[in-house]
Formats: structure tokens, sequence, C-alpha cells
């Protein structure tokens, strides 16, 4: 009987020691991404898709909102990532919200202003006198708009800005406003698409600013840093794979962006090789300091910050590579 | 122990005045509680006080008043529009069951739109100017005051028609003599649903694009994460909307005495 009993407990030891192993547990993070699933976010796609986030002990899921309503949610650590845009952090930050920004996923500022060849806008200072179309006076297109004013000697004075929510395309294609703020990789793509002839001021040739990245809370940061490491790990894993093989890059977000195989290919292509340039850098992932210096003076310029803040507070490398 | 002076005082109409400051102090005692102890940060639930000193802020700078003015301008314009639209396809719904059935699925459906879908549709139709948000409001406002007038029609007695008749009174004498008269008090009805309900198409107009408002207001507090700006204006939206609310009761009070005399 105790011959049987041993006999019984080897072979139940043995079946357990070849069985499967249990899988490790996942963290589940919610990362906030601007407003609706996009090829733009290809790099996450990408790292999902090739399992990155799980080997990385992540369980991720992608919520879309807007920046405002993201950076609420991390800064009250009801989330704990999101990716917005650099003026956002600052702003937030001179209302108490503890945002850090950990990884610049965009080196150079996704945003530009774009005009009819035929207006002769070449030039900042050209914006002269022209009537602007932009969602409204606030935000990156904003911020964006009013870097590149600056950068040709002019103030909102000299210029009209029409606030016309997102409805940019419409209102330069009917000729309702002369040049339009916009986002680079996006409507300038989507105009020359429909055929029209255009000119564009990058804000990205005329400032140094900090544009979108992976942002966090301080809470996060000091209780949980490895779990930032990871996700930050995981996130240039994606851009570098997107980066290096863009048509890869395209398939993996066939997967999560809705509507993407019945949109044109060939445009949605060409808005990701136009964002993989604003992303591109000789180091992944690093916050130019003076970048943020000259966002702040921006925003400061703006009257959008009173004061100074602590900018050593509001990004870091620390945890990049 | 003889509780008929306290009786007498809460149905007092001077009671009722203290209640509505009472629960107002209470409210406010309750939101200044949970702003204190409840470990919210002013970006989340910003406390009375913040709020107030945003208000005077917004006050003294300027820009409130040309904000208000603004969604008050859309607002009339909407409400006049909105109105005069309802009335006149009211009463031409009232008096023939044949444009009623014609007309009505569309009607409806106008009331099935989300605004909020339909919004930057139109301000891409009519530009971002005034007459989009004028046009959001006039839509919000319209079904209400139609289907009142409607009702307010339908509901005048028969017999008060064949007594017009027989008094050989024209077509104009029985719409102002009769029908205007007894549709009035249900119109006004509507009348008082639109007039707050207009704030929010105004409002909603604004969300979308604007320069101006109480909307664009909202849109750069939230922008710059000024919590308490947001609720500034939010309870000028609420002035607002009371205060309309107010005029067309008081209109309704004016204009309707005559029932009053009348039911006595």
């Amino acid at each position: 009987m105790k011959k049987t009993f041993h006999l019984i407990l080897f072979t139940l030891t043995l079946l357990t020691a070849c069985g499967p192993k249990p899988a490790p547990s996942l963290t589940t993070v919610r990362l906030a991404l601007g407003y609706i699933p996009d090829i733009q976010f290809a790099p996450l796609y990408t790292a999902a898709a090739k399992g990155y986030f799980t080997k990385a002990g992540i369980q991720v899921n992608l919520s879309y909102m807007d920046e405002n309503q993201a950076a609420e949610l991390v800064g009250s650590n009801d989330l704990q990532f999101a990716v917005i845009s650099g003026e956002q952090v600052l702003l937030a930050r001179a209302q108490g919200l503890p945002l850090v920004y950990v990884a610049a996923w965009y080196q150079k500022y996704p945003v530009s202003v774009v005009a009819k060849s035929d207006q002769g806008i070449h030039t900042p200072a050209d914006l002269r006198g022209k009537t602007i179309g932009l969602p409204g006076l606030y935000g990156a297109n904003y911020i964006g708009l009013r870097a590149l004013l600056h950068a040709g000697g002019l103030t909102e004075a000299d210029v009209k800005l029409d606030s016309i929510g997102y409805t940019q395309v419409a209102a330069l294609s009917a000729g309702r406003d002369q040049a339009i703020s916009v986002y680079t990789a996006n409507e300038p793509v989507q105009l020359r698409a429909q055929g029209y002839a255009l000119s564009e001021l990058r804000v990205a040739d005329y400032y140094n600013l900090a544009g979108n990245g992976l942002i966090t809370n301080e809470t996060t940061l000091s209780g949980k840093s490895d779990l930032v490491r990871r996700m930050v790990a995981v996130l240039l894993h994606g851009i570098s794979d997107t980066i290096n093989d863009p048509q890869a890059a395209y398939q993996a977000s066939l997967g999560y962006v809705d509507n993407l195989a019945q949109a044109d290919a060939t445009v949605q292509k060409q808005v990701l090789a136009t964002t993989i340039e604003l992303w591109k850098t000789d180091r992944l992932g690093y916050s130019d300091p003076k970048a943020w210096d000259n966002m702040q003076a921006v925003l400061l310029d703006m009257g959008l910050l009173s004061q100074p803040l602590d900018l050593s507070k509001a990004f870091s490398n620390e945890f990049i590579p | 122990m003889d509780l008929k002076p306290l009786r007498k005082f809460l149905s007092s109409s001077r009671s009722l005045k203290w209640a509505a400051l009472v629960s107002l102090a209470v409210a406010l005692l309750v939101w200044w509680l949970v702003s204190r102890f409840a470990g919210l940060p002013a970006f989340i639930l910003p406390s009375p006080g913040q709020v107030a000193v945003r208000f005077w802020k917004a006050l003294v700078d300027g820009s409130l008043l040309v904000d208000t003015l603004t969604t008050l301008v859309e607002v009339l314009l909407g409400l006049l529009a909105g109105t005069a639209g309802a009335v006149v396809l009211g009463y031409a719904i009232a008096r023939s069951r044949l444009f009623e059935r014609l007309v009505s699925p569309y009607l409806v459906a106008t009331q099935a739109i989300p605004i909020v879908a339909i919004a930057p549709l139109m301000v891409i139709w009519f530009g971002p100017g005034i007459l989009s948000k004028v046009l959001i409001c006039a839509l919000i406002v319209f079904f209400p005051v139609l289907v009142n007038t409607v009702v307010g029609l339908r509901a005048v007695p028969p017999p008060l028609y064949d007594l017009m008749g027989s008094l050989r009174a024209t077509r104009g004498q029985i719409l102002r003599m009769l029908e205007v008269p007894a549709a009035l008090p249900v119109l006004l009805g509507g009348l008082r649903i639109g007039a707050t309900l207009s704030v929010i198409g105004a409002v909603v107009g604004e969300l979308v694009g604007s320069d101006h408002g109480l909307g664009f207001l909202v849109n750069v507090g939230r922008g710059q994460y000024d919590t308490a700006l947001v609720f500034v204006a939010v309870f000028t939206l609420i002035a607002l909307a009371l205060t309309l609310y107010g005029l067309v009761s008081f209109l309704e009070r004016k204009l309707l005495t005559w029932q009053e005399t009348f039911e006595r």
C-alpha cells in the first residue's frame, strides 16, 4: 500500500515538473493616446503585435481620449501612462498636476502652417495679414503657430486667427482661410493627395520644441520605477522597429486601426513615412533640455505660464537606454 | 409644545425664499468640505473660494463679460429663430393633418440627431462665426416649441370656432382673438424649456470652434488645466439659463393675466 502511494506521488511530481510553467503575472497598464486609433501610433501597435509588452510583463490596454483628459487622469493617478505633447506637461504642472515626461517620441515638434502655393507664403513673415484657421486658442496647433509667428517677428495682432475646430482642411479647400495650423504628418499629406499644391512652414524648422512623448506621474515614478523603465523600453523598441520596417508596422497597425484597411493605403503609408521623419534621432527617447527651455520660453511669452517652472522635474532622461 | 407658528412660517412665502438660500448654503458647505477634506487637488475639484477668486479675475479683466455677452446674443438669436420657425410650422401642422403626415417624420428625425455629432458639420457648412451657433441653438429650441404650439392650437375647443364663425370673424380675427390666446399658455411652456436648452446649443457650437463665448471659456480652462475657470464658465451658463427661464416665466405672468382673472 505504502509502495503504491509513493509510486502515485512520484508520478504526480513527475507530471507536474514536466507540465507548462505558470505564466508570470502581467501588470495591467492602460495607456492613454490622443483622440482615435491612427497609423501614427504604429510603434505601439507593432510592440503589441510582436509581444514586446507581454515579454516586459505588461498587459497593455490602449485608450483613446483627448490630450487634456489624458493628462488629468495621469495627474490624478487614475492612469499611470499617456502619450501627450510637451507643452501640455508644462501647462499641467503649472496647475499642480505632477506629470513627468519620461521618453521623447517625437524629436521634432509636429505642427505646420500650410497654405495653397498661390498665397505666396514661404517664410513665417509672409503670414502677416493672413487669416489663419486653427482648432482654437489652445493646444499644440496654437502653440506651434505662435512659435512660427515669433520666428517671423510677428504677433497675433499681425494676423487674423480663425478658431474653426478640427475643420481646417475644409476651411483651406473652400478658401475661407488663407493658411491653416495643422499636424505636419496628417493634413498636409491628405491635402496633397487631393491634388492641392501647398507651401508648408514646419515649426520644427524654426524652433526646437518638446513634442509628443510618454508621460507618467510622480507617484508611479517613485513607486514603480521598474514599470516605467519597462514601458519606455517597449515604446522605444516599437519606434525602432517601425523606423526600420515601416511596411511591417503598417501591417501590424491594420489590426488596431479601424477602417485602415479601407483607407487609401498610399496616403496612410505617406502619413507614416512623414511621421517617422519626426521621430528620427541618434538616441531614441532622449529629451533635449534645450527643447524644454524653448517650450517654456514660448509659453511664458504667450502668457500661458505666469512664472518659470523647475524643468528638471518636468522631464527625465533617466529611463532611456 | 405649540408647533403652529413653525408650521405657519414653513408654509409662508418668506420661508420658501429662505429654503432656497439654505439649500444653496448647504450645497456650498458640502462642496467646501469635500474640496477641503477629500484631499483632492484643485485641478480635480477647486474649492468655492478658488472659483470665486477666478470669477473675480475673469470679471475684472473683462473676458467674462465679453464671453457672456457673445453667448447671450447667440442664445437670443437662436431662440428667436427657433421659436419663429416652430410657431409657423406648428400652426401649419395644427391646421392640416396632411401637412403633419408629410413633415412629421423629418421633424422627429431632427430630434434624433445627436447635436454634438452634427455641430462640427454645421461649422463646416455655415462657418465658425455666429451663424452656425445660432442655427444649432435654433435646432435645439425648435422641437419643444413646435410640439407645444401644435398641442396648444389643437386644444382650442371646437365650439369656440363655431362661435367665431357665427360672429362672422375673419381668419385674422380667429387667429388673433381665439387661437393665439388659447395656444399661448402651452406655447410659453415650450418656450421655457427651449430657453434653457438654447444655452446648451450655443455652448456646443462654441466648443467646436470659437474665439469668444462661454463654451470657448470652457475650452480655454480645459486647455490650461484651469478647472476653476471651467467652473466659472459653467456657473455663468447656469445663471444665464436661469435668467432666461425667469424672463419667460415673467413674460408668461404678464401675458396670461387674463387667464388668472378668468379662472377667478
